[in-house]
């Protein structure tokens, strides 16, 4: 890697005041010592955020109901936390129940999972070209080995997203809160809006300003009713990246789906929320059957490469999977 | 006292194997000539003290605790860091390379070239130049820095797109079958009563090792040179550093006391190793080269890709008459080395033709890995073994069990077939789900046959040493990779001096020790256990000496018996009499006899899978492995088994998970990594389980076959029979990936 300084900030406010244009925020590392190993970033500054657990760590339940996950709440800890007990919040502790490996979720953090890089084998390598980094102007993956990259949503780069919590949180429709330069300029946005509008290749993968900070996660009271789940399915158990990953949240009432809510993962440069899915089986009695017809519904619009359209089979599979588990169906 | 005196002695022993589990055993005397000096062989009537024991690997607690030091821990004071410069494009020529931009950057000691202009770049990754610096992160900064310049050429990269690569559609060989040597094949298939065609094809597998290629080198003042590699051949290093750098062998010092795998991919110093000497005899400092693990995956060989068609029959009772195979094999620029087989016993009654070509791309040449060419000839012939005995309408056990012609596998298959209860776990209805099991997902089992040869040599020593205070080393020069090596050479010396494991220390990995081979072909066991044996055989003969002289005792009065001596009356237990040894060891060197008739040569071995197949996602897990696998006399059945296992494990990697994937267009990898190229990690593992099968081989004094090959040959070939029979329809293209199952269970429905 290259030289860079590492600076070992002792509040959040000296964190904000330590980034610039050629900084980087670090967590746990997982991704970011992996990429300047690999001198794919080579900032001058490395900001360490790990000593910041008074500020970015804890899980707090609010009287309402409503659940503020620290940054720098490590998978495993939210895989286990009590406080994420409610059937409702079942996706999130999933998600990050399911990722890497042991040794990983031990050490990963929330924040970290959230703003980590996509995979991409040609953007993760500097000896090629790449639309994502600028060193190219056109993606390589388009045309050339693309088992593993987008079926929704690309503009000229096929990415995907790599969160496994993400998905989660935004079919629990969480918030994400952000503090900027100085303490007053702390916003609160969903963690829809965490990414980018339109992923094109030039466009980061988070809209994060370099001296922005994603503090906490805020998961709404009502996530907490009814019952969420996610699913993933990926080549090896043991350490592997999801091909496909589901998350669903739904409320049934009465033996009619209430409210719903889905989003997939590993599918699109951003997490891709199925929101005319969870329009349609709304108010209807839930079934694998529906299931499966909303499934094939959403992956119409699937526009697969020339090695990923296995991926389209696999994410129906996952989506009824996911949505069934919500609806608390037997398998 | 088990020494036989005259010059050669007539020695009549028994070999073969004990029948287990209702199964007949097979045995018969065998009379050997055994040269003067030589032990008498272990046969089968043998009793052992120790041998076939479960003692625990001698240096375990070493390993998991950091302790054992390997090439990669080696820091030396003043030590460089060096690294390989590399080709950035697959073909073409060397047509510039500056380093003289390199040589002012801080920290960088050295830049020397490795190619000359004009010569041929073979593929991305082929070494340029070489860089020594202060630290690693100088000498890559160096390296980005340097200038080459080439001409490109328009080598394929998948050996696919070779010239004469076959047409393949819907990936099936499409072209005529060869006409040379076509009438009797031709002719054989015609009388069979049913046949079967299809094409197998593998993705190649790179070797993966933990520890890196590469060593450490210290060229010193007076032209000698010493090294800590990471390697199988401790003397294929020795003499490939005395070559490139202009020294005698006995010049070159190499240490592998601890070695992270090699699998086959690390025989020599390669480039890495002589840039390293290179370096330091530049720069006067130690220089340490160990390569990246994106270089691991594409400059250190790797398995070759391959494709294979089979057309075969039966005759009306089942048995296999006919064998059509022919193999074209990916073995990257080297052009040669990719061929495949299949257990040769299979076609034993048939009329047979093989033909073979390799198919040269610009890419990483192939190197030998576990049982090289086995796993996907294996794979291709246990695929056409189950196809015909669906033909013939056959269970897949009964039709191996109707072709086998070899008694050893005849009870491997029993046994293992009971103790993995293959009549409940074979699908009888295969593509329909097992009674109980969720209509998505679907079981099956399968199996496949092992085989390798006895290759053990003579040419090696071993040294033998008795100290006064009754502690006893075994050393050997040879380099224990991994199998244990070091815990068999303590137990064959305890076990022929009678005494304890723990009273015998071993040193392995040093080259100024006694010569020993390198670990390839499974031969370090059949070649140095006898040589072990037989160094300790010579040190009890020197303490009966070295007794009968102190107590003024005749020689032949003087007798070693059960772990003591009896001398002229008086029994002396091994302390009491190595008091007699005096300041100077015993120190006694082995030797190793040409083999004798034995058993037999080969090996053989089975393996039975089971999976369970997600027809929705196309996810493949395997639930339960189980192998029977013989060796000749079982050393360790714990260590023994340890390598069926990682065995096993290795071939389920590969059946599922491993391929090395190249963007075609820039010839470069891109899942050099252990992010991207999936090895299987524990998630991934069924319940596994060995079986050993001990047999007396007679072939030199102990009878210990290798056994790095033979369980690798079978694993995969297992898992794909095992996902046939759950799918009822076949995935003949390695790795078995979940886009290649749906697309197989799509064209079934």
């Amino acid at each position: 890697m290259n030289a860079f300084e590492l600076s070992l900030p002792d509040t959040l406010a000296d964190a904000a005041r330590k980034a610039g244009p050629n900084s980087a925020f670090k967590a746990a590392g997982i991704d970011l010592i992996d990429r300047l190993k690999e001198r794919i970033d080579d900032p001058e500054t490395v900001v360490d955020l790990l000593r910041l657990r008074d500020e970015l760590g804890g899980i707090q339940a609010t009287a309402n109901g409503a659940v503020r996950l620290g940054a720098l709440t490590t998978l495993q800890e939210l895989a286990d936390a009590t406080a994420l007990d409610a059937p409702g919040f079942g996706a999130l502790r999933e998600a990050c129940g399911e990722a890497a490996t042991p040794q990983v979720r031990a050490r990963a953090t929330l924040g970290g999972n959230l703003l980590q890089k996509n995979r991409c084998w040609y953007y993760r390598s500097n000896a090629f070209s790449c639309a994502h980094d600028g060193s190219g102007d056109r993606c390589l993956a388009w045309h050339g080995e693309n088992k593993f990259h987008a079926l929704f949503g690309t503009v000229d780069c096929v990415r995907v997203h790599p969160s496994n919590a993400a998905p989660a949180l935004v079919a629990l429709g969480a918030e994400v809160e952000i503090r900027g330069a100085d303490a007053d300029s702390s916003r609160r946005i969903p963690i829809r809006a965490l990414y980018p509008q339109s992923p094109a290749a030039r466009a980061p993968e988070h809209v994060l300003a370099d001296e922005e900070i994603l503090v906490a996660v805020h998961l709404p009271a009502s996530a907490a009713a009814g019952r969420s789940a996610y699913r993933e399915s990926r080549e090896k158990l043991s350490f592997d990246w999801a091909t496909t990953a589901a998350a669903a949240h739904l409320v049934v009432e009465g033996g009619k789906i209430a409210r719903a809510s889905v989003c997939l993962g590993a599918v699109a440069p951003n997490p891709w929320p199925l929101d005319d899915v969870a329009e349609r089986i709304t108010g209807q009695t839930p079934s694998r059957e529906l299931f499966a017809d909303a499934a094939r519904r959403a992956f119409r619009r699937a526009q697969p490469l020339r090695h990923n359209a296995y991926k389209v089979e696999v994410g129906q599979a996952i989506l009824v999977d996911a949505l069934a588990a919500a609806a608390g169906l037997e398998d | 006292m088990s020494f036989r005196r005259p010059p050669r002695d007539e020695h009549t022993m028994k070999v073969g194997f004990v029948g287990r589990g209702g199964s007949p055993g097979v045995s018969r005397q065998v009379t050997v000539d055994v040269p003067a000096g030589d032990l008498t062989p272990w046969d089968l009537d043998t009793k052992f003290k120790t041998v076939g024991g479960r003692t625990d690997r001698l240096d375990a607690v070493a390993k998991v605790t950091g302790r054992a030091k390997y090439a990669e821990d080696m820091r030396p004071a003043g030590m460089l860091y060096g690294v390989l410069v590399r080709a950035t494009i697959p073909d073409g020529r060397l047509e510039g390379l500056d380093l003289d931009a390199v040589r002012g950057m801080p920290g960088v000691r050295a830049a020397i070239p490795l190619k000359d202009l004009g010569n041929r770049v073979r593929w991305v990754g082929d070494p340029v130049a070489a860089i020594a610096a202060d630290t690693l992160d100088q000498a890559y900064d160096a390296l980005a820095r340097v200038k080459a310049e080439y001409t490109e050429g328009d080598a394929p990269i998948d050996f696919r797109d070779h010239e004469n690569a076959p047409a393949l559609r819907d990936g099936v060989v499409d072209e005529p079958w060869p006409s040379q040597d076509a009438a009797k094949i031709e002719q054989a298939l015609a009388d069979c009563e049913r046949t079967a065609e299809g094409t197998w094809i593998c993705e190649v597998q790179t070797h993966s090792s933990l520890e890196p290629h590469g060593l450490v080198a210290h060229f010193q003042e007076d032209d000698s040179l010493e090294v800590w590699a990471s390697t199988q051949a401790v003397f294929g290093v020795q003499s490939g550093l005395a070559r490139a750098m202009g020294l005698q062998p006995a010049k070159v010092r190499v240490h592998a006391e601890f070695v992270g795998g090699g699998f086959g991919s690390k025989f020599g110093p390669d480039a890495e190793g002589v840039a390293a000497a290179r370096l330091s005899k530049e720069t006067g400092r130690p220089v340490r080269v160990l390569l990246s693990r994106f270089e691991e995956h594409t400059c250190a060989g790797n398995r070759p890709s391959a494709i294979m068609r089979i057309r075969a029959g039966v005759d009306a009772d089942g048995k296999i008459t006919a064998w059509d195979y022919q193999s074209w094999g990916g073995p990257g620029y080297a052009g040669r080395g990719g061929g495949t087989r299949g257990v040769p016993q299979w076609t034993h009654a048939a009329v047979t033709r093989n033909s073979q070509s390799d198919l040269a791309t610009a890419t990483d040449a192939g190197r030998s890995m576990r049982a090289p060419g086995w796993p996907q000839g294996n794979f291709a012939t246990e695929g056409m073994l189950e196809a015909l005995a669906s033909e013939a309408g056959m269970d897949s056990l009964a039709f191996r069990l109707l072709n086998d012609p070899d008694p050893l596998r005849q009870m491997e298959w029993r046994i293992g077939a009971e103790r993995f209860g293959w009549a409940d776990r074979v699908n009888p209805t295969p593509g329909k789900p097992r009674e109980g099991d969720a209509p998505r997902i679907l079981r099956g089992a399968g199996l496949a046959a092992a085989f390798w040869g006895q290759m053990g040599r003579p040419g090696n020593g071993a040294t033998c040493r008795i100290h006064q205070d009754g502690t006893v080393e075994a050393r050997s020069g040879a380099q224990d990779i991994g199998t244990g090596m070091k815990t068999l050479m303590a137990m064959l010396t305890a076990e022929e001096l009678g005494i304890e494991v723990a009273a015998v220390k071993v040193t392995m990995g040093d080259s100024n020790d006694p010569v020993g081979p390198g670990s390839g072909g499974s031969t370090t066991t059949p070649s140095l256990a006898p040589t072990v044996r037989h160094a300790a055989g010579l040190a009890a003969r020197q303490l009966c000496e070295r007794v009968a002289d102190a107590l003024g005792v005749a020689p032949e009065k003087v007798t070693y018996r059960d772990g003591g001596i009896d001398a002229d009356g008086k029994r002396l237990s091994f302390r009491e009499a190595c008091r007699h040894v005096g300041p100077n060891p015993i120190e006694a060197t082995g030797q190793r006899q040409r083999n004798y008739e034995g058993y037999a040569e080969h090996i053989c071995g089975c393996q039975f899978a089971e999976v369970e197949v997600d027809t929705h996602t196309g996810v493949v897990r395997v639930t339960k492995m189980l192998a029977v696998q013989d060796c000749g006399l079982v050393l360790n059945e714990k260590l023994a088994e340890s390598q069926v296992i990682g065995a096993m494990i290795q071939g389920l990697s590969y059946a599922l998970h491993e391929q090395r994937v190249m963007d075609r267009e820039v010839g470069r990898m891109l899942n050099g990594d252990f992010l991207h190229y999936k090895v299987a990690g524990p998630a991934d593992m069924p319940e596994l389980e060995a079986i050993m099968q001990p047999v007396a081989n007679g072939m030199n004094n102990v009878g210990a076959a290798g056994l790095g090959e033979a369980p690798a040959v079978a694993a995969p070939a297992a898992i794909a029979n095992a996902v046939a029979n759950a799918l009822g329809v076949p995935v003949r293209h390695l790795p078995i990936t979940p886009d290649k199952v749906l697309a197989a269970l799509a064209k079934r429905r």
